[in-house]
Order: structure tokens, then sequence, then C-alpha cells
């Protein structure tokens, strides 16, 4: 009696460890892997993550595509498959015919990225052994107007070039979501816009701009033409993959000026009334300086600047030396590569073994030296922002950040500074980039080009403009630059900056400063005139 | 007795099997279903990503631009054009659009008229 409850017992057990298996197997099916089959389904398929700009606007996203692959065996008819694939996706007919003959694996690329247009062709052709496998291709709603920016991928979803290549690992970590850069669509185009008309009204070689914030270093737009289509594998007549503003270095000529004076200011070596002797030409040991344009026997510090005079600057960044020159650009970043998530960036070319009188002269006032307008961009911006250094960034930053960092020139020379690039915008050579309602600071800039023999090219100019808006509480600094504009009849065959990029950052400002919230300072009384 | 209780378990165990086959292909079928519907999720998520694309392509700056320039839309100039923490307040006259010293800030410098040439190299 005492063995048979415990057999009773025991088989019992054994049903309810059973019955208890059963049950955990259940819910292992039902909720556990059912719940992951539902998550990994649920996706659309994406390699990379979307890049938008700081509006959460779409810059570029992997859109849903096809590959198409074909199994030989089951072909009836080679060759015609062959034929008709070729037809209705692009694909090269050789090669698929040769596939199709002497494959050794069980399947054939026919083709990538298929759009459902070509994929509804190839149903209709009604062929055997035809199989689609999900892909994802890379698309830029906005076409070539930051082409160089974003850069491209390859057929394999990894990137190439610009942002695309920069930020590959942060794109493919967080495929499905979205990664904010600092820019803002609306400015882009609009800086894409105006440079490119201007490109096309000086019939430049190419054209470039830049806007950026100059407390957080955010890249606003940046653009550079000739562009490309990046939606297209193939580049189109006149196309170039080429970002001028990250990849090539420029003697950018008077807009360097700047630099010469910001040292004066810190070296306290010059003030704004002094008057310097202009004269004729100045020599330098075997070399004369000479100006570009007809100059005054003398003019005040303040007018060295807004007249863009070679041998006034020169006197002035003569004074500091050239050690302590070097030493100064050194340390505001324009002898090194600027680094930021952009990958393609320039080496700085300047006088390395000998740096005497005559360089210091000549790297015053912006020849005998050549940067990369970002590097530019950043060292400029640092001269206005309060004298602090500040690192470009393609990353959009939180609103109102402050990333300047330690100080390179003092507060005070920052103020005089923005006081005097008003003075050039107002009284000098940048008077058309003074734009009614925003106080406007700037610097013109015209090069002479080098040609391949090393010489400069006669009456070649490469004009420039920098830009900061508004002057005396700085936010943006926009940087504009043209390659070998020519004079038209509006300019009077004039083809300095002053007639060129001057006039294009002033178009420039006057459409994206009010997108950018920057304070409309006119007067009531003007704004009523204006709507009536 | 015990046959009874045996009869009873057999019987359960009988019974048992039979619900859970049941429970079995209802959750086949309802994973199969599920399937689908996870499919036809990402197929629309997937028709949403490109229409959504296509809005960005439609709805950017480039074809806004064009379609003002259809439609004979100039430029506004910027001084027409202001924010609503710009507008004076009530019982301000000219603040702060007027007198700011943003607005005076161009008069820091003493002005000496010159030409508009850049010597630049």
């Amino acid at each position: 009696m005492g063995l048979i409850p415990r057999r009773i017992i025991i088989g019992a057990g054994l049903c309810v460890v059973a019955f208890a298996l059963v049950g955990i197997r259940l819910v292992d099916v039902t909720l556990m892997q059912g719940g992951v089959a539902a998550s990994v389904s649920g996706r659309v398929i994406a390699a990379r993550a979307d890049l938008t700009d700081r509006n959460g606007e779409l810059l570029a996203r992997d859109l849903p595509v096809k590959d198409l692959y074909a199994r030989p065996r089951v072909l009836w008819d080679k060759a015609q498959a062959a034929r008709d694939l070729a037809r209705v996706t692009g694909a090269d007919m050789r090669r698929l015919d040769n596939g199709f003959n002497t494959a050794r694996h069980p399947y054939v690329l026919v083709a990538r990225q298929l759009t459902p247009d070509q994929q509804d062709s190839v149903m209709h052709l009604g062929l055997p052994g035809l199989e689609f496998e999900p892909s994802a291709k890379r698309y830029y709603p906005d076409g070539r107007t930051a082409a160089q920016l974003l850069g491209v991928t390859d057929a394999d979803n990894n990137g190439v070039s610009g942002l695309e290549l920069g930020l590959n690992e942060k794109l493919h970590s967080q495929a499905g979501s979205q990664v904010a850069t600092s820019i803002d669509k609306r400015v882009q185009y609009i800086l894409a816009h105006e440079t490119e008309s201007a490109r096309q009204m000086f019939t430049a070689r190419a054209a470039g701009g830049v806007v950026m914030d100059v407390n957080s270093g955010e890249i606003i737009a940046m653009i550079s033409v000739p562009d490309f289509d990046p939606n297209q594998r193939r580049l189109g007549a006149g196309d170039s993959t080429r970002n001028v503003m990250a990849q090539d270095v420029y003697e950018l000529g008077s807009v360097f000026k700047i630099f010469s004076f910001a040292l004066g200011f810190e070296d306290k070596t010059m003030h704004l009334d002094e008057v310097f002797p202009i004269g004729q030409g100045f020599r330098i040991g075997k070399y004369t300086i000479h100006e570009a344009e007809h100059m005054p026997a003398t003019l005040q510090a303040r007018d060295i600047l807004a007249q863009s005079s070679n041998i006034g600057t020169s006197q002035i960044a003569l004074r500091s030396g050239g050690v302590r020159q070097r030493a100064f650009l050194q340390k505001i970043g324009l002898l090194g590569p600027i680094r930021s998530e952009l990958p393609e960036m320039a080496r700085p070319l300047y006088p390395r073994a000998n740096w005497g009188a005559i360089e210091t002269a000549t790297v015053g006032f912006g020849q005998g030296i050549s940067v990369s307008p970002l590097s530019f961009v950043a060292a400029a911006a640092s001269m206005v922002n309060g004298g602090r250094r500040i690192t470009p960034t393609f990353l959009k930053q939180a609103p109102g950040a402050d990333n300047r960092k330690e100080q390179v020139i003092r507060p005070d020379t920052s103020e005089q500074m923005r006081d005097l690039l008003r003075y050039v915008v107002t009284n000098g050579t940048g008077r058309k980039a003074d734009i009614p309602g925003y106080d406007v600071g700037g610097k013109t800039g015209s090069a002479q080009v080098p040609g391949p023999n090393g010489r400069y090219i006669p009456h070649a100019l490469r004009t420039s403009f920098i830009s900061i808006f508004p002057v005396h509480k700085p936010r943006y600094i926009l940087f504009v630059l043209l390659d070998q504009p020519h004079g038209t009849k509006e300019t009077g065959g004039f083809a300095l900056a002053g007639y060129t990029a001057a006039p294009l950052a002033g178009k420039v400002i006057s459409r994206i400063a009010p997108l950018l919230g920057v304070p409309n300072t006119a007067p009531p009384v003007k704004l009523a005139r204006g709507n009536s | 007795m015990v046959r009874l209780l045996n009869f009873f378990c057999v019987a359960f165990m009988g019974l048992s099997i039979l619900a859970l086959y049941h429970v079995s292909e209802a959750t086949r079928v309802a994973r199969v279903e599920l399937e689908r519907t996870n499919h036809q999720i990402a197929e629309t998520r997937g028709h949403i990503s490109v229409l959504q694309t296509e809005w960005e392509r439609v709805a950017g700056p480039a074809r806004i631009q064009q379609l003002a320039e259809l439609q004979g839309m100039s430029d506004t100039t910027s001084v027409q054009l202001s924010s609503f923490d710009q507008l004076p307040r009530r019982g301000e006259d000219t603040a702060p659009l007027g007198n700011t010293p943003l607005h005076n800030a161009s008069a820091v410098v003493p002005s000496r008229p010159a030409p508009a040439t850049d010597s630049g190299m």
C-alpha cells in the first residue's frame, strides 16, 4: 500500500515535468521567437542611417530596391534571356550571355539596385529562374545642391567621399535611424543658387561658399561649383566631384590682411589713426611691392585695410616680424590641415625654409601662402568671435552651443577687428555687401593666380569676400570665392572682389539672414516705406 | 481505484496532446499570418520612405523657387522681413528696431569716404 502511492506520485511528478517542459516550449515559441521575428521583419532594409539637416529635413536616405539574380540552369533560351534582361535592366548583354553560359555558381548577378519600374519590366518578361534580393540605394533628394559636401556611397553602401565617408561608421551603426548634420537645407540652397548665378554671370572657372556659426563652429552651408549629380553613377560634361572649399589650397590675397591687422593690434605696433607712407612702391631688398590700384601718398591704418593697400599692410606685418607672424599663423591654425568630420582636407603651402622680410610682407597681404578656404574661415571666425579658436563641425550641436576653445587674440583686439571690418564695408572696398537692416562687416580679396609654371597668370584673379553678420555681435561668417571671374558691362569690366565677390556675399546675406533669425536693425519708418 | 486513476491520467494526457496540437497549429498559422503582416508593414514602410523622399524632392527649396518664379513672384528685400520678437511692443515707438546699439554700430569707426576699389595683388 505504501509503494503504490509512491509510484503514482513519481508518475504524476514526471507528467508535471513533461507538461512544464511543453509549457515552457510553448511560451518560447509563441512569445519569445515570435517577438524577435516581428522586430526583424518589421524594419525597412537600410544599410545606413538617414542624413538630415539641422531642422530634420532629409538630405540622404537608403531607398528599398532589389538586386536581380538569375539561375542559368533553368533558363530555356540563355541568349534570348540575356538580351531581354539587358534591355530592361541596362546590364551589359555580353556579360550576361557569358555569365549564363559559363556560370560556375548556381546564381548569376544580373543587375543591382533595380527601381520598382525596372522590377515590373523584369516580371513582364515571364522568365523562369529569376530572384530578387532586397537591397538599398542611397538617394539624395536635393541632387546637386550639396553633392560634394554629402559625398556618395559605392554599390556596397560604403561611403566614398564627403560626409558619407567621414561619418561612415556612425551611419552604419545607426542604420534605420537619422544622423543630424549642422547643414541648413534652405541656406545651402540659397548659397548654391547665388554662387552658381555669380559663376555664370562672371564666367568664373569655379566658385564656392561657406557659412559657419562663429560660436558653435557648425557649418551651416558649404558649396562648391562645378558640382555633380550624386544620384547618377556617371559624371556629366563639366561636372566635378572636387570640393574646392576643403580640398584645394589657394593664395587668398587681401582677405588675409585681417590677420596682419589682428597681429598689429595684438603686438600694439600700430593704431588706427596712424598715417603710413604709401608712395609708388615699397622696396624690400631686391624686391619692390606695388599696389594693384592707384593709392594716395599716405593712408591712415584703417584705410590701409579699407582700400586694401599692399604697401601699408607690408609695413604693418614687418613691424611684428617674420618669426612672430609665423607663430601667430600657427596659433590660429593656418599652418596645418584642419580636421573635421569631412575627410577632404588639404595641407597649407607656405615658405617653410626661409621666412624672411619679403616673405613676411607678401604673406601679410595674402600671397606666398596657400590655405584651404575652410581653414581660412575657421581662423577668420576666431578673429571676430571674441578671439577664441573654433573648429568647424558638420554635426548638429545643441542650440546656443559654445564650442570656442582657447584664446588666440585678446577680446579687445577682436572688438577692434569687428569695427574695422564694418568700416571696410561702409567706407572701403566691401560697399556692395552692405545690406540694409543687417550690419555686415567684411573684407575683399583679389589674389593673383599662379599658372602651371609657377608664374602668375596675367590678368587672372581669384576673388573672395569674408563677411560677418551682425558685425558687433557676430553670429555667422560667410566666405565666398570666385576662381578667375571676368568683368561684365555692369561692373565696367572690373573683375576685382569689390565688383564680383562682395555683391555675391551681399545677395546671399540678404536672403539667409532673415531665415537664420539675425536681428533686422532697419528703422521701422524705412520698413513702412518699403511696404507702401 | 488505481486503475481508474490511471485511466483518467491517460485520458487527460490524450486530451492534452490534442489540445497542444491544436495550440501548435494555431500558433503556426498565427506565425504565418504574422510574417505576412510584418512583410506588409515593411513594404508599406518602404513605400512611406519612398514617398517621404519624393516629398522632400518636390517640396525642396529649389522646386519652391522654381514655382515662385513661374508665378512671377520676386525676392522680398531683406528690410521687409523681420520676426515677432523684433516688433516693437505697444507704446514703444521705435525700439527695439530703430535705435538699438546694433543699428548704430556702423558709426563706431569714423568714416572717411574713399573709392570702392580693391588693390590686393
